[in-house]
């Protein structure tokens, strides 16, 4: 049951993307993918330096590449990854923080969904003194489901057109 | 650190290379005069990949791109050829163009003080000319061109040497190999759009002879992999097999792969099963047309690099470029390809797989960078710079006479074509204005003209 109160809404919308960023930062993936919907689709398109005039091209569509295009199944495998034991680009474990922030809220296409955009600004470091800085728009479908939130669509729109970072190794 | 003379960084690049005695030192890989030289000698006389056909389908098209360190803009110009130009203006230097891509461009004008050119380089206009100038000499004053463009089978290449070798003397052998990418089918092939960049910090060649030369690594790096991913068979594990060749080129190209079984679950498992059966069903029945049973059936899994920086895996179809940006440092730039005549659903998977395989967020590519970051970062230290690193596998086992494979071949997990690749590094350092590829004998090569000082 979404709450007709705009302050509680936001509220609980908030809530729930601290929880979500508590499991990113402390590893706890399981229960972040548990997160996920069936029918997610996990969206991070490419983006391109282009004319004024050609704005309207500035992420990739989608019949072409993206950094990530992922559903339940590719979810699976990453998340099967990231737990076999010889995923060495994250073993040692990155050290994140995802600060989510600007959490803007629209009711959904379809009655118990909910049209969140939200900003973030990911820190990474790994090993000795590996550090990114990843600041982005999240735009997001939440479902409700068994009394909280669930991910049905999440595209991460990135602040940058070359990834300045050697591998892509985490979510956001 | 104090710069070399050009002789003396010569001398070190003939030291840091032992190929009889199977090995390389770290030297090679952080030297920054070595590595002006390369820029001077190698990036500016091989074919350097610039771009596939359908990146720039129309008239006035472009991208840019990198040649070496060197900007250039790659154009569709109205009659349907190809040219590039450096992306420089000729005014006071400022970069023409500051997008990755656009397309139906006119002209190109610069954003300083507004000379402008045409879609080949061309200059075409000089504001207050007259007033100013009296006159331009616009013949003289053009964007610097890319001198030598070529077309093969839906790549572009360009080279800025005007008197290279022809493309097809220039890949020698490794055209049989490079074909296996490109002409499967005979709609041809089309880019899958965007191009993934991102930036590692290692040096080029640990990237280029990778790709070149490394299937040993798979197994180890990308273990991950067959571990998460589902058998595209149920019960059947994937197994990355023995049996395989690479093959060594002598003019620095290199290539390896597996033959016969388990092609269809290594597919599977590179980009999924649509991928897997597209390639063991309609779209191998034509490749075997084309290219026979061993190019279009019994090779798979197959990495190559044609020298220097341009690589791929026919399998999954990534194709990138190692674009170099100092000796600690590259920008990977990878797209890719899909036959022009796979139905849609075959191009989303080729879509989706080999964004998920193989990108930076990709499940074998994560590991690839994981590794050659660190290598480099470990030769800060003068103690490793001056370490020797083994390059002597399968010395001396290489063959000239299989009978299915041309070249010097061996088994799939050796070091023959990274000896090859930095001989011919080596070779091309060290004797700056001999020809880039062998001549025929009794000409001067590397080799004989150091035999004979
Ligand atoms: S630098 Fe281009 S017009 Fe002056
Ligand atoms: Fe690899």
């Amino acid at each position: 049951m979404l709450p007709s109160d705009p302050i509680l809404r936001q509220y609980q919308v908030e809530q729930f993307y601290y929880a979500e960023a508590e499991l990113l930062d402390d590893r706890r993936y399981d229960e972040w993918f548990a997160l996920l919907e069936d029918d997610i689709r996990y969206f991070m398109p490419m983006r391109f330096n282009r004319g004024r005039r050609e704005m309207h091209l500035e992420f990739s569509d989608d019949r072409q590449s993206a950094y990530y295009d992922e559903d339940k199944e590719s979810m699976a495998v990453r998340q099967r990854k990231l737990a076999c034991g010889s995923n060495w680009a994250e073993d040692p474990p990155s050290r994140t923080r995802h600060l989510i922030s600007n959490v803007r809220i629209a009711d959904g296409a379809v009655p118990g969904e909910l049209a969140v955009k939200s900003a973030f600004l990911v820190y990474r470091n790994r090993l000795e003194r590996q550090t990114e800085i990843f600041a982005g728009e999240r735009q997001d479908v939440l479902r409700v489901r068994d009394g909280g939130f669930r991910i049905a669509r999440r595209t991460v729109l990135l602040d940058q057109a070359t990834l300045l970072t050697s591998s892509l190794s985490i979510f956001f | 650190m104090s710069a070399k003379t050009p002789e003396a960084t010569r001398d070190l690049v003939a030291r840091v290379f032992d190929e009889d005695a199977g090995k390389i030192q770290g030297r090679a890989y952080t030297d920054p005069d070595i590595y002006a030289l390369e820029l001077e000698t190698i990036f500016k006389r091989c074919w350097l990949f610039l771009a596939h056909e359908t990146q720039i389908p129309g008239p006035g098209d472009f991208l840019s791109t990198y040649m070496g360190e060197d900007p250039v803009v790659v154009v569709r110009q109205k009659d349907g050829e190809v040219k590039a130009f450096l992306n420089q203006c000729r005014h006071r230097g400022m970069r023409l163009c500051r997008s990755d891509m656009g397309s139906k461009a006119r002209n190109f004008t610069c954003v300083y003080h507004g000379w402008v050119y045409g879609l080949g380089g061309e200059l075409v206009g000089v504001p207050l000319e007259e007033q100013a100038y009296g006159k331009v000499d616009k013949a003289e004053w053009g964007a610097r061109p890319v001198p030598r463009i070529v077309r093969y089978k839906g790549l572009i290449f360009g080279n800025w040497d005007a008197d290279a070798p022809d493309f097809l003397e220039y890949l020698g052998d490794a055209a049989f190999y490079l074909d296996v990418l490109l002409d499967r089918s005979a709609a041809g092939t089309q880019a899958i759009g965007g191009i993934h960049k991102w930036v590692i910090p290692c040096n080029w060649k640990f990237a280029a002879e990778q790709f070149a030369s490394d299937m040993y690594h798979a197994p180890v790096a990308h273990l991950s992999v067959s571990m998460s991913v589902k058998p595209v068979v149920e019960e059947e594990q994937v197994d990355f097999g023995h049996e395989g060749r690479q093959f060594r080129s002598d003019r620095g190209h290199g290539t390896g792969f597996f033959v016969g079984a388990g092609r269809r679950q290594l597919l599977g498992s590179f980009v999924g099963p649509e991928v897997a059966r597209y390639m063991s069903e309609e779209g191998k029945e034509q490749a075997v047309e084309r290219l026979g049973f061993v190019r279009g059936e019994y090779m798979h899994a197959q990495h190559m690099t044609v020298f220097p920086n341009f690589s791929f895996l026919p399998t999954a179809n990534t194709v990138r470029v190692w674009h170099p940006k100092g000796p600690n440092e590259i920008e990977v730039w990878a797209w890719t390809l899909v036959e022009a005549d796979a139905s849609d659903e075959v191009k989303e998977a080729y879509r989706v797989g080999g964004l998920r395989s193989f990108s930076a967020a990709g499940i074998f590519e994560q590991e690839d960078g994981e590794n050659w970051v660190e290598i480099q970062r470990v030769l800060k230290g003068s103690s490793a710079q001056d370490t020797w690193f083994h390059i002597g596998m399968g010395q001396g086992r290489a063959r000239t006479d299989d009978p299915q494979f041309p070249g010097t071949v061996g088994w799939v997990y050796s070091e023959e074509a990274a000896r090859g690749f930095y001989a011919h590094w080596q070779k091309l350092l060290t004797h700056p204005t001999d020809p880039v590829i062998p001549q025929n004998e009794g000409t001067c090569t590397g080799e004989t003209c150091h035999a004979a000082e």
